[in-house]
């Protein structure tokens, strides 16, 4: 695969082409591939590095700064929650845990009818779906390959007659070596960085790792390009690049998009954007077992259960539980207190099995400029949706002692351990709020919203902004509200869906 | 350890204690730097941490990362430290100055949350302990998140150490070996 590296450029650079596609995670592949098929010129700039499978070495010390955002240290400026986001080509599809899901009807339905977005019901989706399911081998995990921490989780659901089930993914050649989180040693994930990004090579896109987009060109009617800084491996700025192009489609995340609008003063008449960004927080609950559990080895995730989850909106079942497991440095850092009773507790690390309730958030953050001009997240919990978070907390707690755990520990702050399932009910559950336990966000969403009202949207059903032409966006910002589960199969497909609004505007 | 606070969001939290004990512990930081030395082998080769900052994050480090057997190694033959100041350089720069400021608010204003007058530094092991189970349950969010994400890092610099994994029964990266279910 032939990706140039900004690293290795100079002075003022200044280049010319049809569409600028900034950001190559789960959107931007798509766009940069789809557009380069249609013939156009495309360049793909990515802020951060080309790594691949001979890169990645299954340390997270390493591993986190080298393919996360913030050296895997962005939160949200209140501190209450960790979100985790990629960097580098392929975006976050390079460490996701490759579950894959539709968006769910309902939420399809919903901004049709609530968002006015049109052309995107089941039915219009439906091919895209299928196309990218296809090119990334998407299948059902086999159920060999579901490892003891999943399978505590179908026993306790199957236990409690709740509603639940084995899910998809995007592995090919899997060996289950349970370090999804870190990048794939073996190549068998099928994501942007191993299958789109070398198509969209070979179809003529120029990609470009190691350039910053710091500003969209325009002149508040029309898009003129981009400007960027091309980064050394030590973040210096070694080049300025300027691109003219008539067209700029950005896919730098939920985050990046926004604070890259907001960075460029992208007419923005109703204050939309960067507003109502989503992130199905979540929070974790370990069960102690008897026999070892072994959560660190084989596909991380490969079991849901849903029976607190409906996407009818205003609902009361807003939790999305599945497994969460983690490697010794994110199993410390989760784990409360410190110190001895800290290492006590992590001596029983192969014996936990651990859940995570995931919100369908109704919670609207905002994506702004941290002072240094890098993005940054506010984002405040509604009390409904702390109310959901307990809900979670205690379903987990509930699952886990179904399958048989000795013991429940939630990560809270001081910690709570519950012997039986009985004494759930004499707990007071209102310690389940932000700061009180670990929270991680891994899907932000929702900050450039797409519909065909400007007042309530900031990119029309095309994926094009309402008033300056030749500003697309495809990448997960595009959500009007929360789809409460994994988005990478919703933010491929949309992206696929809305490429040929891209090549229809380059004709026009 | 990012303490990332923005213009909107520092006024928000001036509105609480966090951002008057952070700006405290960042000044008191400031001027008391004398008093600390660093050991021998340290001298000059440290790349972000000063000789205070050293010192007080190496008395964190004892508290947070304290063995519960002798089994387990000490922090100084996992290099906790010196893995967090390597870490620090290629930190973003605004988490980086937080950190260091945060270092500046537990030697010098977070003994007075469990009410000690003497600075960190110079408290006994027990009472060191007390002073962090109080910040961690600190009623500011942003102190709970900064301690939070301090012993992240002092975590990550501990159980990187092949030499703690066995404590956990971990096997570490399965490359260059046969990946066992
Ligand atoms: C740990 C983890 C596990 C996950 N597991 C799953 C899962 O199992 N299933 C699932 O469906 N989803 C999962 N996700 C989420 C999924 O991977 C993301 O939602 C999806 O990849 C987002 O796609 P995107 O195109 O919006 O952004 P990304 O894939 O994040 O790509 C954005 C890219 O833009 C780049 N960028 C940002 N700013 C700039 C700039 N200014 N200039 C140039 N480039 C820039 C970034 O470096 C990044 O590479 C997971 C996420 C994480 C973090
Ligand atoms: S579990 Fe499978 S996909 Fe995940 S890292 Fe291991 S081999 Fe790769």
């Amino acid at each position: 695969m032939s990706i140039r590296s900004g690293a290795d450029l100079k002075g003022q650079v200044r280049l010319l082409c049809d569409a600028v596609v900034v950001g190559t995670g789960a959107g931007g592949s798509i766009a940069a591939r789809e557009l380069a098929r249609a013939g156009a010129k495309v360049i793909a700039v990515e802020e951060g590095a080309l790594s691949t499978s001979a890169d990645f070495n299954q340390r997270e010390e390493q591993m986190l700064p080298l393919l996360f955002q913030d050296r895997g240290g962005r939160t949200t400026d209140d501190l209450a929650i960790r979100v985790l986001q990629g960097r580098g080509i392929g975006g976050s599809t390079v460490h996701n845990t490759n579950l894959c899901k539709r968006t769910p009807d309902a939420i399809l339905e919903l901004w049709h009818e609530r968002y006015r977005v049109t052309g995107m019901r089941p039915s219009e989706l439906a091919p895209a779906f299928e196309r990218i399911e296809r090119d990334l081998s998407v299948s059902e995990i086999p159920l060999a390959m579901r490892n003891r921490n999943n399978d505590i989780l179908r026993i306790g659901t199957e236990a409690l007659g709740w509603r639940g089930g084995q899910l998809k993914h995007n592995r090919v050649g899997c060996q289950g070596s349970g370090f999804c989180e870190l990048g794939c040693v073996y190549n068998a994930k099928q994501n942007a960085l191993k299958v789109v990004i070398p198509e969209a090579v070979l179809a003529g896109a120029d990609v470009i790792a190691d350039v910053r987009a710091v500003k969209i060109l325009h002149d508040s009617s029309r898009v003129l390009g981009l400007y960027g800084e091309a980064i050394d491996r030590e973040g210096r700025v070694v080049a300025e690049v300027t691109i003219d192009a008539p067209v700029v489609v950005l896919s730098a995340s939920a985050v990046g998009s926004a604070a890259l609008a907001r960075a460029s003063r992208i007419p923005d008449r109703y204050d939309l954007i960067g507003r109502r960004l989503r992130m199905h927080p979540g929070s974790v609950v370990a069960g102690r077992f008897k026999d070892e559990v072994c959560g660190d080895k084989g596909i991380p995730q490969s079991y849901e259960c849903t029976e607190h989850l409906s996407f009818e909106e205003g609902s009361d079942k807003r939790v999305w539980i599945t497994t969460a497991f983690a490697h010794p440095i994110g199993t410390a850092s989760v784990l409360p207190g410190f110190g001895a009773k800290h290492m006590s507790m992590m001596r029983s690390y192969r014996h936990f099995s651990v859940l995570t309730a995931m919100l369908h958030d109704e919670s609207m953050g905002e994506v702004y400029l941290a002072p240094d001009g890098r993005p940054a997240l506010r984002y405040q919990m509604s009390r409904s949706d702390c109310l959901q978070l307990q809900k979670g907390l205690r379903a987990c707690a509930e699952l886990l002692f179904a399958a048989g755990a000795e013991e429940v520990v939630i990560p809270a702050t001081p910690r709570v351990v519950v012997k039986s399932r009985r004494d759930l009910d004499s707990i007071d559950w209102s310690f389940g709020k932000p700061h009180s336990v670990p929270l991680t966000a891994v899907h932000p969403m929702g900050t450039m919203p797409l519909g065909d009202d400007p007042r309530s949207s900031v990119v029309n059903s095309r994926g094009e902004h309402h008033q300056v032409r030749g500003l697309f966006v495809a990448d997960g910002s595009l959500f009007p509200t929360s789809i409460g589960g994994p988005p990478q199969i919703s933010i491929y497909s949309f992206a696929q869906h809305l490429s040929p609004h891209i090549v229809e505007r380059l004709r026009h | 350890m990012p303490l990332a606070m923005s213009r909107v969001s520092r006024r928000t939290v001036l509105r609480g204690l966090g951002v008057g004990l952070l700006a405290l512990g960042g000044v008191a930081t400031f001027i008391r730097t004398s008093g600390y030395d660093l050991p021998a082998h340290r001298r000059g080769k440290l790349r972000v941490l000063d000789a205070a900052q050293f010192t007080i994050l190496t008395a964190i480090a004892s508290c947070v990362c304290a063995a519960d057997g002798s089994d387990a190694p000490s922090i100084e033959e996992t290099d906790v430290v010196g893995f967090v100041d390597t870490f620090a350089v290629s930190m973003p720069g605004r988490m980086r100055r937080d950190l260091l400021l945060f270092l500046g608010v537990i030697e010098h204003v977070a003994p007075l949350f469990a009410k000690h007058a003497t600075r960190f530094t110079l408290l006994p092991k027990a009472s060191q302990d007390d002073v962090l189970s109080a910040l961690e349950v600190h009623d500011n969010g942003l102190l709970r998140g900064g301690f939070a994400g301090l012993k992240a890092l002092l975590f990550m610099g501990y159980y990187r150490d092949p030499k703690t994994w066995s404590l956990l029964n971990y096997d570490g990266p399965t490359i260059g070996r046969a990946v066992t279910p």
